[in-house]
């Protein structure tokens, strides 16, 4: 039996009274106030165990708790469950619940909301809760009101960094029993565990919650109220902040950054945790079945002659970094530094692409002479899909592209038509997608490598990359617990895809949080981010 | 008008709006395009889709899907939205009040200024005001409702400090009666005025020429020969004028609804238009079709009132 974590009541203490010494605290917080916070679509419904979209997460996880929490690093921390060990190498985890916890209309919680809330919901109805952990369940256990017992079939690894209010928020069992959770009134007038409650909803305008004064964490929350304010359109947003309508900003785009940062009114500060997916890479992924594509010399050739600085640059105002590695060098643990990552140098581009049988005969664009598949004089041109937000990096793949002979025809497609195109179709060369990686490479990593996650299933693997040795170690790493055994398999896995090129991942995404200066103690890493904030009247 | 010719028309009502249901119905299911995705999100296995589509019938025939919404609609069922797991009536109905508030505001305002500066201008043809009225229609009539509203945001908002930028209401507020109404009047000014812009300057171009036209005809050269005061000539040849303008107002409703879906998007005015937009990037069909239904509706009623209000100004025509 492993025994990593059992923090004793005196530990406990600790870290609660460490929380509110956080990110731009005030010495001693103000008490009461009122906290405007905006978000970008009205989320049709406050319940975020029955689905992974941003817009109803960043409007209700703050009425909710998962068993644990995450600090600024994604490492767990203790919310609902006290403590926890991990048993049979991973393929038992138990967990201690906290007794003084209460629903907010008053219900004690018990092991038995956790259970029901997996069982009925989440495996059910969270899409990436149930596609990483569904199959690899084998049941869950309650011996008594304060334990929570996983059995898996085999040893589990990311279990712990997907228990958040994100990946698996707790929703009580007496008000969800029976019904169905998709349709249940509870929805709109949600009752949680988390540091606020409902207090209204106001459709596609504004949802206000107010301060639970049985919050498990005592002295928490410092604000009397929160009201989410629907502003689709992000120009407005910022410009709502600065008019002093908006008191925090979930996102601020680019060009409007370095204009906020000069302002001594506000504050910002950067994050890759999202709601709705958390370290984001910009990749580009080819298509293998593609003959055009196959060549690995051409996949090289394209990473090459992309000058992926530019694109943080040109596109990302310089906010982000270019990627190095595979994995998200969020997830420290998983990323492998030192690759030999392709760099921008376009005279290799065209060694390569002239080496491949792709030559340039007085044209602009080359032409096929002797490439397997391919009839002679087919001219070296590819599309690119994107989504219409992601414009720019198709002007940028064809400008860059173009220089090597590389004829580019971007094709902007709204999400709805973009997903079916790449993933069921399968009708594209290239594309851009903003891959998430998720709390831990098992729940957005593996789907865009493992040959199992081929299918129509949006974003999984577009590629159709297929490696037998790579399927092997990501099925390993799944089942193992031992983080440097794991960050060991996930280097080789990286170092493989690396030289295979099923993609090229171009530029880390993390978004900029920003704040009015008078307020402060926001932890922008989690979804209950607002839990120890508070305002200056 | 006859009693029978209203229900004759009220009888037209019914198939018109029938048949824009089932081409909006075909149309949707023919563009490309999988709601399932705004439901799954970025994670989500085969299983969890093929779940999503059982459950709300799209695994079912398109001829089935349409028979059956369309046997829903009769019995008064607009269905259930798909994103917010709602019934598509009160949706639409909660949203209603706001969008109404502001094209109401828009028309009331763009058909007000626009008559009076018409006949401003009109009255001083080829001076410096008719030039100006005319110019700034112009611009007004050319300019994109979507960049308006960024720069009245900018500039008379965020500018001024007069105005806010977003909502229809003070976050921070928790007014009632009176003071609520006026903080609801405060933040419907700058998208009221945007939306207005356009059809004001449409409206003020109609009247102008119309006028000055009726201007020169031989009834108010007759009016003016026996001494009428100017005010009542004016008058004469606005009734005459109006035609037109009347038949352009009523038309525009359609219009003016598009316009909404731009200015509530800029505004974050929780009206039908930001309702309208998520639901096409999500594939929300049974939102898209209620709302259409409603569009669809306003206007071939709008139509019709139109029709009436053209029988009252011109005693001349008669429906039969």
């Amino acid at each position: 039996m492993t025994r990593l974590l059992r923090p004793t009541a005196l530990l406990n203490l600790a870290l609660l009274l460490a929380i509110p010494a956080t990110v731009g605290a005030q010495t001693a917080p103000a008490r009461g106030g009122t906290l405007v916070v905006a978000i970008s679509a009205d989320p049709g419904h406050l319940n975020p165990a029955i689905t992974t979209s941003g817009a109803t997460h960043a409007a209700a996880e703050l009425l909710y708790n998962g068993l644990l929490g995450r600090d600024e690093r994604g490492d767990p921390t203790p919310e609902l469950a006290e403590s926890w060990t991990i048993e049979q190498n991973g393929a038992l985890y138990r967990f201690r619940l906290r007794p003084d916890v209460r629903w907010h209309d008053g219900t004690p919680f018990t092991s038995s909301d956790v259970k029901f809330t997996f069982e009925d919901v989440l495996l059910k109805l969270h899409a990436r809760t149930r596609a990483s952990m569904s199959g690899a369940l084998a049941g869950i256990d309650t011996p008594d009101d304060r334990t929570v017992v996983f059995r898996f079939k085999q040893p589990y690894a990311p279990l712990l960094l997907q228990l958040d209010a994100t990946e698996a928020p707790i929703i009580p069992r007496h008000v969800y029993q029976g019904s169905d959770p998709q349709t249940n009134p509870a929805n709109l007038q949600p009752v949680g565990t988390g540091p606020f409650r409902f207090a209204a909803y106001r459709k596609g305008a504004e949802i206000r919650l107010a301060r639970n004064p049985t919050y498990f964490k005592p002295g928490l929350p410092h604000l009397d109220a929160i009201v989410m304010r629907v502003i689709p359109a992000a120009g407005t947003q910022v410009l709502a902040l600065e008019n002093g309508e908006v008191d925090f900003l979930w996102a601020v785009p680019g060009p409007d950054q370095s204009r906020l940062r000069t302002d001594a009114r506000f504050r910002l500060a950067q994050t890759s945790y999202h709601p709705g997916g958390s370290n984001c890479i910009m990749t580009v992924g080819f298509n293998l079945q593609r003959p055009l594509l196959k060549d690995v010399r051409v996949r090289r050739a394209i990473a090459h002659a992309l000058d992926r600085e530019a694109f943080l640059r040109q596109v990302l105002f310089g906010e982000g970094r270019v990627a190095a590695a595979p994995i998200s060098s969020e997830l420290a643990w998983a990323h492998a530094a030192g690759l030999a990552m392709p760099a921008f140098d376009r005279a290799e581009a065209e060694r390569l692409l002239d080496a491949a049988g792709w030559k340039k005969e007085g044209e602009a664009t080359r032409v096929a002479r002797g490439v397997a598949g391919v009839a002679d004089g087919t001219r070296l041109a590819i599309d690119f899909l994107h989504f219409p937000a992601f414009s720019k990096y198709g002007e940028l793949m064809r400008q860059h592209l173009g220089a090597v002979g590389i004829d580019v025809t971007p094709r902007p497609l709204e999400p709805a038509v973009f997903a079916p195109t790449v993933f069921k179709d399968r009708n594209f060369d290239t594309n851009v997608i903003s891959y998430c990686n998720g709390p831990d490479p098992e729940i957005g990593v593996r789907r865009m490598y493992h040959s199992s996650q081929i299918g129509p299933a949006p974003f999984t693997n577009a590629a159709a990359y297929r490696h037998d040795r790579v399927d092997a170690l990501f099925d390993e790493a799944g089942r193992t617990v031992a983080r440097d055994r794991r960050s060991a398999l996930y280097r080789q896995i990286q170092e493989i895809v690396v030289q295979d090129l099923p993609y090229f991942w171009l530029v880390e995404t993390p978004t900029t949080r920003a704040w009015a200066a008078r307020c402060g103690g926001f932890r922008p890493w989690t979804g209950l981010f607002a839990e120890a904030a508070s305002c200056k009247p | 008008m006859s009693p029978r010719y209203l229900l004759r028309r009220l009888a037209h009502v019914v198939p018109a709006v029938a048949g824009i249901l089932v081409v909006a119905f075909v149309v949707i299911q023919a563009a490309p395009g999988d709601p399932v995705l705004a439901l799954a999100g970025q994670h989500g296995d085969a299983a969890y889709h093929a779940f999503i589509r059982q459950k709300f019938g799209l695994d079912r025939p398109v001829f089935e899907q349409l028979f059956v919404y369309a046997g829903n609609v009769i019995r008064g069922d607009l269905g259930h939205s798909w994103v917010h797991g709602r019934p598509v009536a009160s949706l639409v109905a909660e949203r209603l009040p706001a969008t109404l508030l502001l094209m109401t505001s828009a028309l009331v305002l763009s058909s007000l200024a626009g008559v009076l500066l018409g006949v401003a201008a009109a009255r001083r043809a080829d001076r410096p005001t008719d030039l100006g009225v005319r110019l700034a229609a112009l611009l007004g009539y050319a300019t994109p409702s979507f960049w308006l509203a960024q720069l009245a945001a900018l500039t008379l908002a965020l500018g001024t400090g007069l105005f806010p930028v977003q909502g229809i209401s003070d976050a921070r507020g928790a007014w009632t009666g009176w003071r609520h109404a006026l903080d609801v009047l405060h933040h419907l000014a700058l998208p009221a005025l945007v939306l207005a812009a356009n059809e004001l300057a449409l409206t003020a171009r109609l009247v102008r020429a119309g006028v000055v036209d009726a201007l020169g005809a031989e009834y108010i050269r007759t009016a003016r020969a026996k001494g009428l005061p100017e005010r009542a000539v004016v008058r004469h040849a606005l009734r005459n004028a109006l035609l037109p303008v009347v038949t352009v107002i009523g038309g525009r409703v359609g219009m003016l609804f598009t316009g909404a879906v731009l200015v509530e998007t800029v505004f974050a005015w929780p009206g039908l238009g930001q309702l309208l937009l998520s639901s096409v990037q999500t594939r929300d069909t049974p939102v898209l079709l209620g709302l259409f239904l409603l569009v669809s509706g306003a206007v071939v009623v709008t139509n019709l009132l139109t029709d009436m209000a053209y029988a009252w100004l011109d005693p001349r025509i008669r429906y039969e």
